[in-house]
């Protein structure tokens, strides 16, 4: 029993999900994931959002990194969900260097903007720029780095079409959801 | 299994934490992440049987049983009132099926399922509402066609529903919707706020908390984030009003609550009073103690 991802299933996962829930309502703003029993190349918090949602109506793309015979056991056997190529994933799970080019995820149609792809971005070793970001679930601007955050201008152009994303670092997760408006912060020198 | 074994002995119905298998909860709850990324957005879900009869809240229960955690306090109301049928029975059931801790305070509430009303008290960062619908497409009564709705909601054309507001102008020179008054979310889809009096329309306008809708019958679920710009839809010359019965409630006294019509006897004299019981309460406290 103690090899499955949570120690009870149907409690820490309405818990996970609570998180999800707060993080996707107030984008650029971290919350908080407990730990659980997952592959180590794994960050807890991006383990959490693929056991908490994924089952067998799912297609989960896994980076290189991602991509080993580990995870791929432990994500079939936990959730069922379907290993699958970038055109057709729902969830992508990578480092965001190696999910570059985004336009190959599948960004919703005009009448179903929901069929589009949650991308969760492993680690935070990517180049950083300061951004200033707005829309639903946020209060007053906030200032946060992002990779290439023309990309991320480029996906909310789309909207309602576009790309969720979660940041994931060990037991923190960060959402960009397609709604959030990106202002690059030019630097003063 | 473990659940079942703990409890054998005990001759009482054992369920899955609120009630829900984890595999139902799964594809609600990813539908409830999409609906929070794209405001205002009916997402279809396979809806479930549930206990109760459709018109009952079949959608909203459904939402909370995939949002509650054991840690919550839940408030149900039906409009407004916490000791109302459909309010008590759906309050009894999360009690029973998540064993969870309730209230009728809404600011200590962390998740209130409401149908056809928003509390008065202001809602905070992270509570969340749960609204149970009836009809979720403000286009329905206007087009019955799914296929059409859709279509009209992808090209953001709302001239219909805009012909409708200005025939009723025409007609009575106002706009007649007093319930369901649709909005439009976050300068995009035109949505329907379930059929809440049009007085609580600006509580959904940049509210702190979360708001998510579940219509069971209809199998959709969608959502308002929090500080999100939800506009009732208006002209220049005939801006929108909130409305209210001009009267002050009989309990309590408050002349900014909403009220509720009651006929007090038999030759029909009127009453009124709030329809929020527990900010009804609390006004009553406020004016006992201002008396002391």
């Amino acid at each position: 029993m103690e090899n499955y991802p949570f120690s009870e299933n149907s409690i820490n996962s309405s818990i996970a999900f609570r998180s999800l829930v707060n993080a996707t309502s107030y984008p650029g703003r971290t919350f908080q994931i407990n730990k659980l029993n997952k592959p180590s190349v794994l960050s807890n918090a991006a383990a959490t959002i693929l056991v908490t949602l994924c089952d067998n109506e799912s297609n989960v793309y896994l980076s290189k990194e991602y991509n080993t015979e580990e995870v791929r056991n432990w994500l079939i056997f936990n959730t069922g969900a379907i290993i699958s190529n970038k055109k057709n994933a729902d969830f992508v799970i990578g480092t965001w260097k190696s999910l570059l080019p985004l336009n190959e995820f599948k960004i919703g149609v005009p009448e179903y903007p929901e069929r589009s792809a949650t991308l969760i971005i492993e680690e935070t070793k990517y180049k950083k720029v300061k951004c200033n970001i707005d829309g639903p679930g946020i209060k007053n601007k906030l200032n946060i780095d992002l990779p290439n955050p023309e990309l991320f201008i480029e996906n909310n152009n789309l909207y309602p079409l576009g790309l969720d994303f979660y940041f994931t670092n060990d037991l923190e997760i960060l959402s960009i959801p397609r709604s959030t408006k990106i202002n690059i912060i030019k630097s003063e020198h | 299994m473990n659940e079942m074994s703990k409890n054998e002995n005990l001759d009482i119905q054992i369920y899955n934490f609120a009630y829900l298998d984890e595999n139902t909860k799964r594809m609600i709850r990813r539908a409830l992440l999409k609906a929070l990324c794209i405001p205002g957005y009916q997402v279809p879900f396979s809806s479930r049987e549930m206990p109760m009869p459709y018109g009952w809240g079949t959608g909203g229960i459904q939402v909370t049983s995939a949002c509650l955690i054991p840690k919550d306090i839940l408030k149900v109301i039906d409009q407004g009132a916490d000791d109302t049928t459909n309010a008590v029975s759906i309050r009894k059931f999360f009690q029973k099926t998540a064993n969870v801790a309730v209230t009728e305070k809404t600011s200590d509430a962390s998740l209130i399922q409401t149908r056809h009303r928003i509390p008065e008290t202001k809602l905070k960062e992270k509570q969340i509402l749960v609204y149970q619908v009836p009809i979720p497409e403000p286009l329905r009564f206007l087009e019955p066609r799914e296929t059409e709705t859709r279509k009209m909601h992808a090209l953001s054309e709302y001239g219909l529903m805009y012909v409708k507001l200005y025939e009723d102008i025409a007609k009575h020179g106002h706009i007649e919707t007093a319930y369901a008054y649709p909005v439009k979310t976050n300068g995009n889809y035109v949505t329907d706020p379930s059929p809440i009096p049009k007085f609580d329309n600006p509580k959904m306008n940049n509210s702190p908390a979360i708001q998510l809708f579940g219509a069971g019958r209809e199998q959709r679920i969608y959502a308002i984030p929090p500080y999100t710009n939800v506009k009732s839809l208006d002209f220049e010359d005939y801006p929108f009003e909130a409305m209210k019965a001009n009267f002050k409630c009989s309990i309590c006294g408050s002349s900014d609550s909403y009220l509720d019509e009651i006929i007090v006897s038999d030759d029909g004299k009127r009453s009124y009073i709030c329809s929020d019981t527990d900010y009804c309460k609390e006004q009553t406290k406020l004016n006992s103690k201002k008396e002391d």
